[in-house]
C-alpha cells in the first residue's frame, strides 16, 4: 500500500467544499469527455469524483450510468499514484485481473486517468478513459498531453463553478444584511421621530449628521443646515462657549455630555433646554457615534423657580403675621394698663418663638441670618444677645456639639430658652452683676444632652414651693413635645437644668424621612 | 434728648406700636410710610432727625436704597429695623445699623439713645448687643 501525503478526511472535505456531488449534467463538462474520448479514440470518457463509498460521475461517455461502487473501481487505484495511472493491459495487472470489470465478456482492459487535483494538491478523482482492448503501447505523446490539458481545464471549470458558487452566497449575504440594515435604520427613524425630545446624532468626531423631526420643527432651521458645526450658533450666545467646551470634553474623554443652555425655537425665544448624549462603541471599544437628546426644560424650571419664591413668600408672611400677633398684644395691653406685665410676659414669649421661626424656615442666601448657621447654637447666641454686657461680651456661653433643628422643634426649644434666661435674669445668675451662665450641648449615643448652669447669682435657697408657669411651659416642651426629659437640681451655688433629649427630637421630620 | 422720627414699616400695627413705644420715650413722630415713595414724600415735607427702616415695604424690598438715600443725600440717622438683618449683612453706606425684629421697648430704647448720640456727634462706648453696626 502506498502511503500519501494526504488523509481520507481532507480529501473527502476538499471534495465536498465543491458542492459537486449528485449535481446535474452540464455541457461544458460534457464537452470534454465526449472530446477527450473522440482524441484518444476510447469508448468510454469519465470526470470521475471518489466519494466515501462510491465514485460519481459528473460527466460521462459510453457508461450510461452516473455512479458505480468503488470495490471495481479503477479510480480508486489512481488516487494512490502521484499524478496518473496507465494500465496497458488489465489482464495482465494484479491489481485488476480479478475485477469482475475487466473478466466480464468485452471486459475493460485498458485504463489511463490523469488525477483531478485542488489547489492543496488533494486528488478529488480522474479525468480518464477506458477502452475493451488493451493498449501495450498506451496513449501516444499527443494524447497524453490532451488528457493532462483538459484534466486540467476540468479543474477550471470546477474551482470557477465553486469560486462563482460562494460569490453568489456572498452577494446573498450581503443583501440580507442590507436589509437588516435598512430595516433597523427605519426603526430607529420611526422610534426618534416619534419622541417628543429633539434627538441627534454625530460622527465619532463631533460632526452632526442627523436630526430628528423635531428639531427641525423646534429651531425652524432647513434641513441639514446645522449639519457638522452649525449646532453651536443655535445656542444663546453666553451658552455658546460653555456647550461648545463641554461637548469637546466628552468627545475626547467619551464621557457622557449633559449641560443646560438655551436654545433658539423658530419664533426667535430662547427655551431652557437639557442636552445630553452618550457614546455607542464597537467591540474593541471605539466610539463609533454619539446620540443625544435635547429636552425643553424652560416650563420645568420656571415651575421649581415659582415653587421656590412661593415658599419663601410663605415664609415671609408667617413672620409678619408673628410681628403683627406681637404689636396687636402690645396695643391692646395699652387699653389695659393692669394687664402690662402679662403682655410684656406673652410677647417675649412670642418674640422668642418668631427668633426661632427665622432659624428653620426656607432662606434664599440673602435672607438668611448669617452664612451657613442655621443651627442650634445660632439660634441660642441670637437669643440669649440680649443678655450680653454692654460692652458686648455674652453673659450666657454656649459649648460643645451643635445640632441643626427644624420647625417642629422651633417652638419648644425657643420656649424652653426663653423661659430659663428670663427667669436667670429675674431670680438666678443674670440678675446680679457678675453672674453667668454656662451651657453645654452633646450627642451621647442616640440622645442629646443639654445642660444649663447658672453660677455668680444670688444664693440659691432651694426648690421653689411652687412650680411657676414657666417652668411648666418649658418641662411640657420637653417632655411632652420633644419627648424628652427635664431635670431641674437647685444647687446652692447656683441652679442646674439637664435637657436629656433623643438624638432625633430637633429633627424630627428629617429622621422620620431617612427611615421612610 | 427728643428726636423727630420718621417709622417706615408696612405692617401698620407694628407701625403703631412702635410709634406708641416712641411716643412714650418723648420723641415725636413725624409720620409712618409703607412704601418708599411716601417715606420720600414725607423727608421732603418735614424735618426728620431720625428714620427706622423696614427692608421689605409694600413694594417691595425697597427699604434699602430708601435708607442710603435718607443717610447718605437727606441728613437723615438711618436704623434698618427688619427680621432679615442678613440682607444688609454687609452694611449700607450712610446709615448706623440693623436692629433684628422683634425687638422690645429697651432694644428699641438703647439703639434709638445710641443713634441719637452720633448723630449729635456725642461720644458713645457702647453699641446695645441687639444692635449690628455698619462699618
Amino acid at each position: 500500500m502506498t502511503t500519501t501525503a494526504w488523509n481520507e478526511t481532507d480529501r473527502l472535505a476538499a471534495l465536498h467544499s465543491y458542492d459537486i456531488l449528485d449535481s446535474e449534467r452540464e455541457a461544458a463538462f460534457d464537452d470534454l469527455t465526449a472530446l477527450v474520448a473522440r482524441l484518444c479514440d476510447a469508448p468510454i470518457a469519465v470526470v470521475n469524483l471518489i466519494d466515501a463509498d462510491r465514485q460519481w460521475f459528473k460527466s460521462e461517455v459510453g457508461l450510461g450510468v452516473r455512479e458505480t461502487p468503488l470495490e471495481t473501481s479503477f479510480c480508486r487505484h489512481a488516487l494512490l499514484e502521484q499524478d496518473r495511472l496507465i494500465v496497458p493491459d488489465a489482464t495482465l495487472d494484479p491489481r485488476f485481473a480479478c475485477n469482475p470489470l475487466v473478466t466480464a465478456p468485452d471486459g475493460l482492459k485498458f485504463y489511463a486517468g490523469v488525477l483531478l487535483k485542488d489547489e492543496g494538491g488533494l486528488p478529488l478523482g480522474t479525468l480518464c478513459v477506458l477502452d475493451t482492448r488493451s493498449r501495450p503501447e498506451g496513449l501516444n505523446p499527443l494524447q497524453t498531453e490532451i488528457l493532462e490539458v483538459l484534466a486540467g481545464q476540468v479543474m477550471n471549470l470546477l474551482n470557477l463553478r465553486k469560486a462563482l458558487a460562494a460569490g453568489r452566497r456572498a452577494d446573498a449575504d450581503l443583501m440580507t444584511t442590507a436589509a437588516a440594515l435598512a430595516e433597523s435604520e427605519a426603526k430607529f427613524r420611526a422610534i426618534a421621530d416619534s419622541m417628543p425630545q429633539m434627538v441627534w446624532s454625530t460622527l465619532p468626531d463631533g460632526f452632526h449628521d442627523y436630526y430628528n423631526a423635531r428639531w427641525y420643527e423646534f429651531t425652524g432651521v432647513p434641513a441639514g443646515s446645522t449639519d457638522g458645526e452649525g449646532w453651536n450658533g443655535m445656542f444663546h450666545p453666553e451658552d455658546q462657549v460653555r456647550a461648545r467646551e463641554r461637548w469637546i470634553h466628552s468627545l475626547a474623554t467619551g464621557e457622557p455630555y449633559e449641560i443646560e443652555y438655551r436654545l433658539r425655537r423658530a419664533d426667535g425665544v430662547y427655551r431652557w433646554t437639557l442636552g445630553r448624549a452618550a457614546p455607542i462603541r464597537n467591540d474593541n471599544g471605539e466610539i463609533t457615534r454619539w446620540f443625544g437628546t435635547c429636552t425643553d426644560i424652560e416650563d420645568l424650571k420656571r415651575v421649581v423657580d415659582a415653587k421656590d419664591l412661593l415658599s419663601q413668600e410663605l415664609s415671609h408672611r408667617i413672620k409678619n403675621i408673628f410681628a403683627v400677633v406681637s404689636a396687636l398684644i402690645a396695643l391692646s395691653a395699652r387699653q389695659f394698663p393692669e394687664a402690662k406685665d402679662f403682655a410684656a410676659a406673652v410677647r417675649t414669649r412670642i418674640n422668642a418663638l418668631a427668633r426661632a421661626h427665622e432659624f428653620v424656615r426656607p432662606h434664599t442666601d440673602a435672607s438668611r441670618p448669617t452664612v451657613g448657621t442655621m443651627t442650634l447654637h445660632a439660634f441660642l447666641n441670637d437669643l440669649f444677645k440680649p443678655y450680653a454686657t454692654l460692652a458686648g461680651r455674652m453673659r450666657v456661653t454656649v459649648t460643645g456639639d451643635d445640632a441643626s433643628f427644624d420647625d417642629q422643634a422651633a417652638t419648644s426649644v425657643a420656649l424652653l430658652f426663653h423661659e430659663l434666661a428670663t427667669n436667670a435674669a429675674k431670680y438666678g445668675a443674670l440678675s446680679a452683676e457678675g453672674g453667668a451662665v454656662t451651657l453645654e450641648t452633646r450627642n451621647e449615643g442616640d440622645r442629646f444632652i443639654l445642660v444649663w448652669e447658672e453660677r455668680g447669682g444670688p444664693p440659691v435657697a432651694g426648690q421653689p414651693e411652687r412650680v411657676g408657669f414657666g417652668s411648666s411651659l418649658a418641662t411640657v416642651s420637653v417632655e411632652a413635645q420633644l419627648g424628652g426629659r427635664l431635670e431641674r437640681v437647685w444647687a446652692p451655688e447656683g441652679l442646674r437644668v439637664t435637657a436629656d433629649l433623643p438624638a432625633t427630637a430637633l429633627s424630627r421630620r428629617r429622621a422620620a424621612q431617612s427611615v421612610a | 434728648m427728643s428726636a423727630r422720627i420718621l417709622v417706615i414699616e408696612d405692617e401698620a400695627l407694628v407701625a403703631m406700636e412702635l410709634r406708641f413705644v416712641l411716643e412714650d420715650l418723648g420723641h415725636e413722630v413725624v409720620g409712618t410710610a409703607g412704601d418708599a415713595q411716601t417715606a420720600r414724600r414725607l423727608v421732603q415735607e418735614t424735618e426728620v432727625d431720625l428714620a427706622l427702616v423696614d427692608i421689605h415695604l409694600s413694594d417691595g424690598p425697597t427699604g434699602i436704597e430708601l435708607g442710603r438715600e435718607l443717610g447718605q443725600k437727606l441728613g437723615v440717622t438711618v436704623l434698618f429695623m427688619t427680621a432679615n438683618p442678613g440682607m444688609v449683612r454687609s452694611g449700607v453706606a450712610g446709615t448706623i445699623g440693623v436692629l433684628s425684629k422683634p425687638t422690645d421697648e429697651r432694644a428699641v430704647q438703647t439703639a434709638v439713645d445710641y443713634a441719637l448720640r452720633r448723630r449729635a456727634g456725642r461720644p458713645v462706648e457702647y453699641a446695645p448687643p441687639e444692635l449690628q453696626l455698619f462699618g
